[in-house]
């Protein structure tokens, strides 16, 4: 699986959902609530870009889903991680962390 | 692992695509629920929240179909989605659907027509095996100007002995022989090959064997033939037990050893002899056509060297007969289809592309002004959210839809057309019966469909999504959206116009180029003639029975009333072959004219309508110019062509002079007697021939009888068919036809081209005036508004229609303009098939001008009329 790093706002937003994911299977609005939270509402994802890549990466093998009870019981989707999907975020993890390092000392020595 | 998913989410894409829907759709409903929950319970009213939700949703639909682009399997969903979609939408609208279709089957079909002629001309192999090592070779007498000539019988077996290029080398002798004792006596084409000859080709029999070299020695004796395929087949009805048994040819029992598979028409209905070496081998003659198959790895300018020491030490061992000889090849591709052939399939394929290309064109005018009608419903799926690649691809669709239909109703037309013109039975269009809806051509027929499916949808596709949303959904901008667009619109009409004023100037100049050549002076007369074969065989020669035949026959013919003149001459004019020979006066020391040379009888010149110039006609005491040796010599008597006469003798009278026959050959001296009018003898389009004409007599028979009949000549066919029977019933009567029939046929393929060509003209003609017709009744329905205030404000009627007239006519004139640049240019292509018409001929230009103008005009007409009759009231309320 060739890690799809070639559009950076898109390898942002997956990581960001298979970071999320990794804690607990989750239904799409609780996946947007969570990335508003832990970004400190940096990055506010849209239902517009939020099911393409929920999809593609259920596509990609990443996540599987299954129809579940909402926390005030209402049916809604749940995304789950894979063994894929998690090898896939520790990937990217690292990835970031050289990309972020790298950005870091660019600007910096300017 | 990874694939597995991948696989299975295509399958439930593909196969459950309902399930996959409702999952989505539930999904997404879900969310919004969720959402709006989310909001009421952080304090909105629920009202506000519902709107909120769906505000962030950004539409459902938008959202479902971003969705499925990324899914796999989307393409083939999209697809067929789409296509759905472009045949509602042609449904909706029969009317373009039928027109659109009805213009590419007319362009398809003459495409698939013309491609299937020309693959089956020129692209097809021959049936042999590796027939790119495969060459003709040609003698050469460069110093005389003669670049292309057959090969005696003793150089062909010397460049057979001596080359190094060739695998093998193999001749052959065209002949003709009578076949008896199956039925009535019929001439067959017996044809005399040496032993490697078919090695040569590349072809075995499949019954049966090959000529062995055993077979080949001594001469012409050995009596076993192989027959060809058809032969075989329409004579013994593919017997599988011919091997073994005899066939009579000119009264000699040949033993049948082989059957060679089925091929080329010219190898298929015939017989084979076997020839062989002989050590008297004749050098003086040149008859046989001679094939080599070059060795793997030695190239052609490899062999080119090789022939050229052959033909050194040739010239200095046989300075009389082989002085300043050389070798040409020609590569067995050219062998099929002859230059002009090709050059003729080459325009008429290049004719019917711009044909094609005029269809597209029209095609791309109509998607254009039915994407201006649909701006409304374009605009509305824009704003639902298609995407501009999907409107591309919808507008794209639907003209390779439309194309696709058209190139299934083109097959039709093609089938039908390709049947036309094999009923016609055209001579010099090679293997035109092997031609047909093919796989190559159904190929070419899909390809074409993609081609101009995606060419005439270009324009309209990129045009669609182009025009802004907003304007276009507003009501009542029709008149400022689409200024650019009528712009593309008369950029295409122009070049339609030009295209069809190339056709148009191709289809004249073969039209008038096709009359020149029918009027041109012939020489001979062609009416109330009936020309036939009655072949005589070789023993007929060696004794006095041929010239008895002969002279019994002439004899009765003129006791019949019905007769005018009748004769005979040894090769059939216009279709037959051209023997020919130098002849000059003996002191000349220049270069002698090559002439071919005619056995005639005395009222031959009578029959074919050739007049006396100067001198006498033949008479009884004017006997054959190969003396026999046992006889005592006698002055030999020959007549002359005019223009020969004027070229030996200048300002001379030849009357009673000597000239040399066969002036570097083996000559011998002659007296002119007579000079006879020139002829077109080797067809019209051709110049008038330099001709020799010998006496008949016992060792010199004719074989092409023509009879100059008073009425209808071929009332005549069962007087001559019952005479011939009642003097000798085992000679055969072959190829009877009227020698207009004969003309007629010789210019079939000229005519078939100038057909052709005119009805692409006529076709292209049709389509551009289509094409203006419609561009400019759409802009006035458009203008219909400002027409009425133009009206209202004192416009006359005829300032009106002037004014349409004016702006139809504008892309007319600019493609008239530029067509004939165009066909100026692309006229030189034509000029080789040209008769008596110069490539740039003002008054075909100019009438194709007129016709095209006249036409466009008269298209500009009919909506011109309408505007005129515009009335200011209601157009002005329109606004």
């Amino acid at each position: 699986m060739p890690p799809s790093n070639t559009n950076l706002l898109q390898g942002t937003l997956d990581v960001l959902i298979l970071k999320v994911l990794a804690l607990q299977p989750m239904h799409g609005l609780g996946i947007s609530n969570r990335i508003a939270q832990v970004t400190s509402n940096t990055f506010l994802v849209k239902p517009g870009s939020l099911f393409p890549a929920l999809h593609r990466m259920e596509e990609a093998g990443w996540l599987t889903s299954s129809w579940g009870e909402s926390e005030n019981n209402r049916r809604a989707k749940f995304y789950r991680l894979t063994a894929v999907g998690r090898r896939q975020l520790k990937q990217e993890t690292d990835l970031w962390a050289r990309i972020s390092a790298a950005m870091a000392r660019a600007l910096k020595a300017t | 692992m990874p694939l597995w998913p991948k696989l299975n989410s295509l399958w439930r894409s593909l196969m459950e695509r309902q399930k996959v829907e409702d999952d989505l759709t539930n999904e997404i409903r879900s969310y919004c629920e969720l959402l709006e929950q989310q909001k009421i319970r952080e304090g909105v009213d629920p009202v506000t929240a519902r709107r909120e939700a769906s505000i962030e949703l950004g539409g459902a639909e938008k959202l479902k179909e971003e969705v499925r682009n990324v899914r796999r399997g989307a393409a083939f969903d999209v697809l067929g989605a789409e296509l759905r979609q472009s045949l509602r939408g042609l449904r909706r609208n029969p009317s373009l659907a039928v027109l659109g279709t009805t213009m590419l089957s007319l362009g398809m079909g003459a495409s698939i027509v013309v491609f299937s002629i020309f693959q089956s001309a020129l692209l097809k192999p021959l049936p042999f095996r590796d027939s790119n090592r495969l060459l003709a070779i040609w003698e050469t007498r460069l110093d005389r100007g003669i670049d292309q000539a057959s090969f005696s019988e003793a150089n062909f077996w010397d460049v057979r002995s001596y080359n190094h290029s060739f695998s093998e080398v193999g001749a052959y002798h065209y002949d003709e022989a009578n076949l008896t004792g199956l039925g009535p006596a019929e001439k067959v084409v017996a044809c005399e090959v040496s032993a490697g000859f078919l090695r040569t080709l590349g072809v075995s029999p499949i019954l049966g064997r090959d000529f062995s070299y055993d077979d080949d020695r001594g001469g012409f004796r050995n009596p076993v033939v192989i027959i060809g395929n058809k032969f075989w087949k329409t004579r013994f009805g593919s017997d599988p037990n011919i091997l073994g048994k005899a066939l009579r040819l000119n009264d000699k029992a040949y033993v049948v050893i082989g059957v060679l598979p089925p091929g080329e028409p010219w190898i298929d209905d015939q017989l084979y002899m076997p020839f062989g070496y002989r050590p008297d081998a004749d050098r003086d003659s040149w008859e046989f056509q001679v094939i080599g198959r070059l060795k793997p790895g030695t190239t052609q300018e490899a062999a080119q060297v090789d022939l050229a020491q052959i033909a050194g030490s040739l010239a200095q061992s046989f300075p009389e007969q082989d002085k300043g000889i050389g070798f040409f090849f020609t590569p067995s591709s050219t062998w099929v289809a002859s230059q002009t052939t090709r050059r003729a399939l080459w325009v008429l394929l290049g004719a019917v592309t711009f044909l094609l290309l005029i269809a597209c064109l029209n095609i791309a005018n109509l998607l254009l002004a039915r994407g201006t009608a649909r701006m409304r419903e374009i605009a509305v799926r824009t704003a639902l959210g298609a995407s501009r690649a999907r409107l591309i691809r919808f507008v794209m669709m639907e003209s390779l839809l439309l194309n696709g239909f058209g190139a299934a109703a083109g097959l039709f037309v093609a089938y039908v057309g390709i049947g036309v013109i094999q009923s016609l039975e055209i001579r010099g269009i090679p293997r035109l019966a092997d031609a047909g809806l093919n796989p190559w051509v159904l190929a070419f027929a899909v390809f074409i469909a993609l081609v101009t499916g995606i060419l005439s949808g270009l324009a309209p596709a990129l045009q669609a999504p182009a025009s802004g949303i907003a304007a276009a959904l507003r009501d009542g901008d029709r008149q400022t959206s689409s200024r650019g667009q009528g712009r593309l619109r008369n950029i295409l009409v122009t070049g339609e116009v030009a295209l069809s004023f190339l056709l148009l100037v191709g289809g004249g100049l073969l039209i008038r180029s096709f009359k020149e050549l029918m009027t041109v002076d012939r020489g001979f007369h062609t009416e109330n003639r009936l020309v036939f074969t009655v072949n005589m065989p070789r023993s007929y020669w060696e004794r006095v029975v041929g010239k008895q035949f002969l002279d019994r026959f002439f004899e009765r013919l003129k006791a019949n009333p019905q007769v005018l003149a009748s004769g005979a001459v040894n090769q059939r004019p216009v279709e037959g072959g051209d023997p020919g020979m130098g002849i000059d006066t003996p002191q000349s020391s220049a270069k002698p004219p090559w002439a071919g040379w005619r056995v005639v009888t005395p009222g031959y010149f009578a029959a074919v309508g050739l007049p006396l110039v100067r001198g006498r006609l033949f008479g009884e005491n004017d006997k054959p110019v190969w003396i026999p040796k046992d006889v005592p010599p006698y002055p030999r008597r020959v007549i002359i062509s005019d223009r020969l006469a004027k070229q030996i003798f200048k300002n001379e009278d030849p009357i009673g002079k000597q000239v040399l026959l066969w002036k570097g050959q083996s000559s011998g001296l002659a007296e002119v007697v007579g000079i006879v009018g020139d002829s077109r003898e080797r067809g019209l389009a051709e110049n008038p021939t330099l001709t020799v004409y010998l006496p008949y007599g016992t060792n010199a028979l004719t074989s092409e009888f023509v009879v100059h009949t008073r009425d209808n000549p071929l009332a005549l066919v069962p007087t001559i068919r019952s005479l011939v029977g009642e003097l000798d019933p085992n000679l055969p009567i072959s190829n009877m036809r009227s020698f207009d029939q004969i003309v007629y046929r010789s210019v079939a393929p000229q005519r078939l081209n100038a057909v052709l060509l005119s009805i692409f003209g006529v076709l292209a003609l049709l389509l551009a005036t289509t094409g203006i017709y419609g561009v400019l009744s759409y802009s006035i329905t458009r203008r219909t508004p400002e027409i009425g205030l133009r009206v209202a404000l004192g416009a006359t009627r005829s300032n009106i229609l002037g004014m349409t007239i004016r702006q139809g006519l504008r892309p007319a004139l600019i493609g008239a303009l530029l067509g004939a640049i165009g066909a100026f240019w692309l006229s030189r292509y034509l000029a080789t098939l040209l008769f008596g018409v110069k490539p740039f001929d003002a008054l075909t230009y100019l009438a194709v001008a007129a016709l095209l103008l006249a036409t466009a005009a008269l298209a500009c007409y009919i909506p011109g009329r309408r505007a005129m009759q515009t009335d200011p009231a209601t157009a002005l309320r329109i606004e």
